[in-house]
């Protein structure tokens, strides 16, 4: 096990990657941007260090700054929580020159899984149906019109480096496709430090479902079931949940089983996600791998029981995963609310400012993994994610019912938060009924959807 | 040492003409320039940009992936810096990313043109000692300059050592005119950035103007 971890990100997730080590017995040291010097996570470490200014590219997307604080802190492991640097090849790789761990895939991995037309091909390789996509990067508008003209219309821009909808467009025609580029370039190269684009196939009413795998070093892996991500606004999830209400308990299984054998037989390691568009058919088009711990991933905890951030610290220091597919059992219902500061009524601007004051709900099957507190002054220069309330159930129907209690105790004051389209989400038809599709939300609008819950 | 209430030998005396056309120098550039500068950084996702309007020289920074951090303006007019600095004036750390520079005085004011750094020492008695200090700009080991010993005189953007980040030497630059004082650091130590490094005092009279 590692003796010190340099702890490489911020917010919730780098709380959450903190209690982890704590509970190993690691210690731990968080990295922190000026910005960030009154954040919870630096307040409740034991040792911190401050890494660059604000500006992210100087801070935390930046690989000299944060292996630099590892050294100095004395750390022989760097965990770099999601977003940032925490898929980069070449980060990976220069960590580990420096004699340190990347807790993640090892770098061959993450080079292997680097190119998202050639993961396709090698999981296509080993059985897996895929959407069909543009071959490698965008290299400029012409090239990009021609892989569209190839792939046919409609088809979604995405950046390579990462994800959370930033950098990404559904496209109709080839002037709408001229348009995005630009704006996408943009976003990605601020978001991920890196503006390489793909094309992807966009089917217009599908359902996003995901299968969490754990790989360990010596090829022996298990899948931990799904999660279905399909509540989206503009490519990106604010609500995800387990099961899947879109598809059979026979073709979960039957999914999650090739989706794990896929990912071994390509040689995955440590915890991913393998993403899936599933039709309104049921037919499912694997999209791309994530090589990191995800947002969401705390669903998937609730269900199984298993610490999938220990799992993922204990899997790269070369243990072996020590539980076969025969000890995970997923039990009740999970759903997953992420609070950002987004205005609903105002195009989701993202928002910035003082807490004036927080309560976190409580009670039976409630988590929230959050940074906030009374007092907390939410900087304006990174993601506008505030936490997650995660809420457990027997079934569906009781982690319904226990979601509405929680998003009606929680208390944020002094900003605005999108808490207001969750409630109507749980007010909504479709999502009650289970038959919820990428596009909903984007198709009716925030502000038909909140007016229509407010009616009812 | 320091003396706040020690008149400025460092202020250029300007007359009332003059002092009148700077005012109205800064009021155009805060109503006029200011926000349509703004705007074009934004659009044009440059990272920086100079313009110069006479003796002026306007610098603008995009703080990185900022939304809605509004940028604000601090207007300075010559030799007001140092003046602002003795009084223990809360400017430290740059504001929105944006600094104006006044005219006559290149780009020599530490680190990327930002405000210095105020180090405070609460005495036992009770008593707040104000001083300038050259601050990391990186995480890594610190490595002083020999030849900035304490006691040397240094103007704003000398070199007083580096911080070594992976092999790369990020300069410590001296964020304003003044004598090498005590070192709060040992060469070799391990610092963060921004971390208070070496105080610098003041000399009676800037070498800069002597």
């Amino acid at each position: 096990m590692f003796r010190k971890i340099l702890i490489a990100n911020r917010g919730e997730i780098a709380l959450r990657i903190l209690r982890a080590c704590r509970e190993l017995g690691t210690e731990a040291v968080v990295a922190y941007s000026e910005a960030d010097r009154d954040s919870l996570p630096v307040q409740l470490a034991d040792e911190a260090i401050c890494i660059g200014p604000a500006d992210a590219r100087r801070s935390y997307l930046s690989a000299p700054a944060v292996i630099s604080a590892a050294l100095v802190a004395g750390c022989d492991a760097i965990h770099p929580g999601y977003g940032f640097l925490s898929e980069d090849d070449g980060f990976a790789e220069v960590v580990a020159a420096h004699g340190l761990t990347f807790i993640g895939p090892p770098e061959a991995v993450l080079e292997r899984f680097a190119s998202k037309s050639a993961t396709r091909q090698l999981l296509a390789a080993h059985g897996l149906p895929t959407i069909p996509g543009s071959e490698g990067m965008l290299r400029d508008e012409m090239h990009a019109l021609d892989e569209a003209e190839q792939i046919g219309y409609p088809v979604l821009i995405k950046p390579s480096a990462g994800g959370g909808g930033k950098g990404m467009r559904m496209v109709r025609t080839g002037r709408e496709l001229e348009s995005a580029l630009r704006v996408c370039r943009s976003e990605a190269k601020a978001a991920f430090g890196d503006d390489s684009l793909y094309l992807e196939k966009w089917l217009d009413e599908n359902r996003h479902v995901e299968i969490q795998v754990v790989v360990d070093r010596y090829g022996h892996g298990v899948h931990l079931g799904e999660r279905d991500c399909s509540v989206q606004r503009r490519h990106q999830k604010i609500l995800e949940e387990a099961p899947t209400p879109a598809l059979s308990d026979a073709a979960r299984a039957d999914l999650a089983e090739r989706a794990v054998k896929a990912a071994v037989a390509a040689g995955y390691e440590n915890v991913g996600t393998l993403e899936f568009l599933v039709d309104a058919a049921g037919d499912f088009y694997f999209i791309e791998i994530n090589c990191r711990i995800q947002v969401e991933h705390p669903v998937t905890e609730s269900l199984t029981g298993i610490d999938m951030v220990t799992t993922q610290i204990r899997i790269a220091a070369g243990e072996p995963l020590g539980f076969s597919q025969a000890d995970v059992s997923l039990r009740g219902h999970a759903i997953e609310f992420r609070i950002n500061a987004e205005d609903p009524a105002h195009e989701f601007r993202p928002g910035a400012g003082l807490v004036e004051r927080y309560h976190a709900p409580g009670g039976p099957g409630v988590r929230v993994d959050s940074h906030l507190f009374s007092g907390y002054e939410v900087p304006p220069y990174y993601d506008s994610l505030l936490g997650k309330i995660i809420v457990w159930g027997p079934d569906r129907a009781t982690a319904i019912a226990r979601s509405r209690v929680a998003l009606d105790e929680l208390v944020i004051e002094g900003l605005v938060t999108n808490v207001e389209i969750h409630k109507a989400m749980l007010a909504n038809e479709a999502f009650l009924a289970g038959r919820m599709t990428t596009n909903l939300l984007d198709r009716v609008g925030s502000e038909a959807f909140l007016a229509a819950a407010a009616r009812s | 040492m320091l003396d706040p209430a020690k008149p400025d030998d460092q202020r250029v005396e300007r007359s009332a003409a003059e002092r009148s056309a700077d005012h109205a120098a800064i009021d155009r550039l805060t109503s006029e320039l200011l926000p349509a500068l703004i705007a074009k950084l934004g659009a044009t996702g440059l990272g920086e940009f100079e313009v110069r309007e006479g003796a002026w020289r306007i610098r603008l920074r995009q703080p990185g992936a900022a939304p809605g951090s509004a940028a604000t303006a601090r207007e300075r007019k010559p030799g007001e810096r140092e003046r602002a600095a003795r009084s223990g004036a809360s400017q430290a750390g740059h504001v929105g990313g944006m600094t104006p520079v006044g005219p006559g005085r290149e780009a020599r004011d530490g680190q990327n043109g930002r405000e210095p750094t105020i180090h405070r020492e609460v005495r036992t008695d009770g008593r707040v000692d104000d001083r300038i200090v050259a601050t990391s700009p990186a995480v890594g080991i610190f490595q002083p300059r020999t030849d900035a010993r304490a006691g040397t005189r240094v103007r704003a953007g000398d070199r007083l050592g580096a911080v070594d980040m992976l092999g790369v030497p990020q300069e410590v630059i001296a964020p304003a005119d003044g004598v090498v004082g005590a070192s709060l650091v040992e060469a070799g130590d391990a610092v963060e950035y921004g971390q208070h490094l070496i105080l610098i005092e003041f000399a009676s009279a800037s070498p800069s103007e002597a």
